[in-house]
């Protein structure tokens, strides 16, 4: 099966260096969206005092997954800030008075697997854990099932050139991390927990053999060093050798990103909502590439400045996200969210323009979700057949676009071709 | 102020630019091109075969054709798409129009003029290319239009002028190319009639075999097919699955005559099947983008060749199968597009290829078959009549379009005269300019080494032969007669035995019917007939006739005329009927006889 091709890492800017902590914002920006769902209750008022993980707004509908201030200070204002996906999105902001109060001082506990299955599931959804792998999908609603969990899978691939961030979160937090995959496999009573990490990250293996030894029930899994090798999809049936229609939990597999575990270790630990994470800055246009620890609502050109700033400031592109997935914003206001693992510097050179399709078929050999999309892209003036060829399966990984020869953006074509075959 | 560019798609790129496949293209094709200029002109002019002008023809052939696509795309760039400047240059430079007249130069016979090769070039770029939008959007491969142009307009014209072979080989190798020689013998022969007039199957495999200037060497397209696909410019499925199924389907023909391995190596490096493989059948625009898609186009690419080679007049068959199968682009992507997600879309698809592979592969071996060792298959004598010394036979040959009729006399053993009764060749002209005949005449004790006409080897080839079989003919039969028509046909109504006692006579009767012989006991009785029993009938429908009682109908008719034939089994009815009449006919001319 093609699970994906092999492309340049770029992970030596960041995965050598020490990280960061950026927590000195004079304001932040709390976007009021879970997922690209903007549909928010808004808790806070303009002047309330919100502490350290006060619930400031709350999702409505089905999953209602509260929004964390992630400093203490006054509210003092909405504003609409960038969000990753290109959108402008409603914030609450919040003047940092620098002083971490939390309303409630809460001990932290000497043990993790105290808690029963229900109220860890309790637990994790007001701690407002989502996955920080990229999606955003509330955590809570994976482990929230009728069905037996057999394995926890947990994602540290980061298959998308220049991201370390979930690396040089587990190769600072690796003990953490373990501990907190062992409480879950208890308190879920999941019989394993297997740790995906990519097979050339052989520090990061080596580190994480030196502990696993104690943890009888935690498996490290080495996985192929191709893209996209981290979709669900692929890592199941490279680890499991199964497949599934609509989700993992069909053949008894919760999938986490290793960020995500640390976050539900934080949750255990320090019962301490989601307020942080660590997001990779990097590309060749920044002085000082480097992971950090950033507070949510946090501009990300703070934190750019905090590194030295671009090295200049024409014929840039700035991308929120990888150079894959992620969308170039037209500014640098965008916001620091929990969904946000890389911010991307790259110089702008001169694009070539796209010639014609020759047809040669690499966009087809090269998609991992089995789509033709150069034929999508020639259905495009035939909206009734588009259906057969099924585009809404596409990942928009970009490897259609990345392999091209004649530099057409194909992925666009194909988003295009799921939009009208989701409206038709 | 900062300014940041915004653009869709991926931030990183890989280095594949069409550029660069191009590029990789054209370095796996300069081997072949340093080869054809070789074969053609370099090693005719060492052996004194050709002029300076004809050792550097193959590479101005080649160049005047890529020239011409080139220009006629950089006057479309000017014309119909305003290009101006540097564009004017750099438009035909990114449409790869280079490419169909590189091609073109190389799968033409190299003895086509330079009119007839800009002709066809223009044809490749103009109706292959600029018709369909241009480069991305054309249908069939433009080259091979233009080679089927070239063929079939200019294709006699070019043969009369030695068609594909080179100076050295029209003054040595007295044949044609590989497969119209075989096509002499419908495609079977043994290793002699096959291979060995052109050395051995390493000829074949290194191209030293008369054919197009460029594609004759296997070896060379097989490293192009390694290299390319290891620079992952080609699809190399298509050219796998092509030759595989044309190696496995004339492996199945051979093999029903015992014909050993090399019969199918033979039929894969002939023909330019590796270079059309290789170099055409993966034509990124014209051959599908699936891979399902990829392996069926190259299955029945396979197909169809073995079927035009075999069963057509098209001794060929790459370029038009290849034509043939750019139709079907489009629904073998949609098959290979669904097949992605569910293989068992593509079962049907795949059946039909095995099915018409074994079956095929069966059916011509068994239909097609070897000419018996030292008989011409081809060869018939139609009458031979003697007259003392004097023999004169009518035999015919087949030739290069249909059968050639002639009569033959010998006197004392040794040829007076030959007289072309009908022919239908193309190039006869030159057999005639030729005096061909009398020199047939002339060296009739040495034939074996005679050499033919070229531009009409074919031709002169049949002639000879039917010289030689007929030299043969009397030497092995001597002056033993031949009829004509009568003694070969059998007749249709026979009487095997006749038995008369008082007033009865009893006939033993055949008669020719619709499934074989029909056998009958005819009784007359007093003149008149009596009864009438079938003893053997391989007829289907023997049993509708007796049911109808057509028996007692025709025995108690007055006039045989009048009685109609059995709905269903008209013809046997007819013959039964014609049966009687004619014994009938017997009785009443010898009545008196024993």
């Amino acid at each position: 099966m093609m699970i994906g091709i092999k492309i340049p890492g770029m992970k030596k800017l960041t995965n050598t260096k020490k990280n960061g902590i950026y927590n000195k914002p004079k304001y932040v920006y709390i976007p009021l969206i879970s997922q690209n769902d903007t549909n928010i209750t808004i808790i806070a008022k303009k002047g309330d005092y919100v502490y350290k993980g006060s619930v400031i707004g709350k999702r409505k509908g089905n999953l209602r997954i509260p929004i964390h201030s992630s400093v203490s200070g006054t509210v003092v204002g909405f504003e609409e800030r960038p969000y990753l996906n290109g959108s402008i999105v409603k914030c609450v902001k919040i003047e940092n008075d620098f002083k971490e109060k939390e309303e409630v001082k809460k001990e932290s506990h000497k043990t993790l697997n105290h808690y029963t299955k229900k109220q860890f599931i309790n637990l994790i959804k007001e701690c407002g854990i989502v996955g920080l792998g990229g999606a955003g999908f509330p955590t809570y609603v994976k482990y929230d099932t009728d069905k037996p969990i057999k394995t926890l899978l947990i994602n540290a691939v980061e298959c998308e050139p220049y991201i370390t961030a979930d690396y040089a979160l587990m190769m600072e937090k690796c003990e953490e991390i373990l501990e907190a995959i062992d409480a879950i496999l208890e308190i879920c009573h999941i019989d394993e927990g297997i740790i995906a990490v990519k097979k050339n990250n052989t520090s990061l293996i080596k580190l994480i053999n030196s502990f696993i030894g104690t943890y009888l029930k935690i498996k490290l899994v080495e996985v192929p060093n191709q893209y996209p090798m981290g979709w669900e999809r692929n890592l199941i049936k490279q680890v499991k050798h199964v497949t599934y229609q609509n989700l993992p939990i069909e053949k008894g597999i919760v999938v986490n990103n290793v960020s995500t575990i640390y976050a539900i270790y934080e949750a255990l630990k320090y019962e301490r909502p989601l307020t942080e994470r660590v997001v990779t800055f990097t590309g060749e246009m920044l002085k000082e590439p480097k992971n950090v620890l950033v507070k949510l609502g946090t501009p990300a050109h703070e934190v750019i400045e905090s590194l030295g700033g671009y090295k200049r400031n024409k014929n840039i592109r700035f991308v929120a996200g990888g150079p894959m997935m992620g969308v170039a914003e037209p500014n640098d206001d965008l916001i620091v969210t929990s969904n946000l693992n890389c911010v991307l510097v790259l110089k702008e050179g001169k694009e070539s323009l796209p010639s014609e399709c020759l047809r040669c078929g690499k966009c087809v050999s090269v998609c991992p979700a089995k789509l033709s999309p150069v034929l999508i892209k020639d259905y495009l003036k035939k909206p009734e057949r588009l259906k057969e060829l099924e585009p809404n399966r596409c990942i928009e990984c970009g490897l259609c676009t990345y392999i091209c020869p004649s530099k057409i953006l194909v992925r666009e074509f194909v988003k295009e071709a799921k939009k009208k075959s989701r409206e038709g | 102020m900062k300014e940041f560019h915004v653009s869709k798609g991926t931030h990183i790129r890989s280095n594949n630019k069409t550029s660069r496949m191009m590029f990789h293209l054209l370095i796996a094709l300069i081997p072949i091109i340093v080869f054809a200029w070789y074969k053609n002109g370099l090693q005719p002019f060492l052996n004194g075969d050709a002029t300076f002008y004809g050792m550097i023809l193959p590479l101005l052939f080649v160049g005047v054709s890529t020239l011409t696509t080139f220009l006629v795309e950089l006057l479309y760039g000017v014309l119909f798409k305003k290009k101006r400047g540097m564009d004017i240059l750099k438009y035909p430079i990114e449409t790869y129009s280079f490419f169909p007249g590189l091609f073109l130069g190389l799968i033409l016979p190299i003895n086509t003029s330079f009119p007839i090769l800009i002709l066809g070039a223009m044809f490749a770029t103009i109706v292959g290319k600029l018709v369909f939008g241009g480069f991305g959007h054309n249908i069939f491969n433009p080259a091979l239009l233009g080679r089927l142009f070239v063929i079939a307009t200019y294709g006699i014209v070019i043969g009369e002028i030695g068609g594909y072979l080179n100076p050295s080989e029209l003054d040595a190798v007295t044949t044609a190319t590989p497969l119209t020689n075989a096509s002499l013998v419908n495609g079977i022969g043994t290793y002699q009639t096959l291979v060995e007039p052109y050395g051995s199957l390493w000829n074949f495999f290194f191209g030293t075999i008369p054919g197009a200037v460029g594609e004759t060497s296997a070896f060379l397209c097989i490293l192009a097919f390694l290299y390319l696909s290891f620079q992952r410019v080609i699809k190399w499925k298509i050219p796998v699955v092509y030759v595989l199924t044309v190696f496995f389907m004339t492996f199945l023909i051979g093999n029903y005559h015992d014909l050993g391995i090399w019969y199918p190596l033979f039929e894969i490096l002939s023909g330019g099947l590796m270079f059309g493989a290789v170099f055409m059948a993966t034509d990124p625009v014209t051959s599908p983008t699936t891979p399902v898609g990829q392996i069926l186009y190259g299955l029945f690419l396979g197909i169809l060749t073995v079927v035009f080679r075999y069963l057509t007049p098209l001794p060929e068959g790459v370029l038009t199968s290849i034509l043939t199968m750019n139709l079907f682009v489009f629904i073998l992507d949609r098959i290979g597009s669904k097949a992605r997600f569910n293989f068992v879309k593509s079962v049907i698809p795949f059946l039909i290829a095995w099915v018409l592979i074994l079956g095929l592969g069966v059916w011509i071996g068994s239909s097609h078959s070897l000419p018996e060792e030292g008989t011409d298959p081809n060869y018939t004598i139609e009458s031979k009549q003697v007259d003392g010394d004097t023999v004169t036979y009518i035999v015919t040959e087949k030739g290069y379009v249909g059968p050639i009729r002639a009569q033959i006399i010998l006197e004392h053993g040794t040829i007076r005269s030959i007289e072309v009764l009908s022919q239908s060749e193309s190039f006869y002209s030159r057999i005639e300019s030729a005096d061909y005949i009398d020199r047939l005449i002339e060296n009739q004790n040495n034939l074996e080494e005679y050499d033919t006409v070229s531009g009409a080897t074919v031709t002169s080839t049949a002639l000879k032969k039917m010289v030689i079989n007929t030299l043969n003919d009397y030497r092995v039969n001597g002056k033993e007669e031949v009829e004509g028509e009568e003694e070969t046909v059998e007749p249709d109504f026979e009487v095997l035995e006749k038995a008369s006692s008082g007033t009865t006579t009893t006939y033993i009767v055949t008669q020719k019917s619709f499934g074989g012989k029909t056998r009958a006991e005819i009784v007359f009785e007093e003149g008149q007939v009596s009864s009438i029993e079938i003893l053997e009938a391989p007829d289907t429908y023997q049993n509708t006739v007796i049911d109808a009682d057509y028996l007692e109908e025709l025995i108690n008719a007055s006039d045989l005329n009048d009685v109609d034939a059995v709905s269903g089994a008209t013809i046997t009815s007819g013959a039964w009927k014609e049966m009687l009449a004619s014994t009938i006919e017997d009785y009443e001319g010898g009545a008196d006889e024993e």
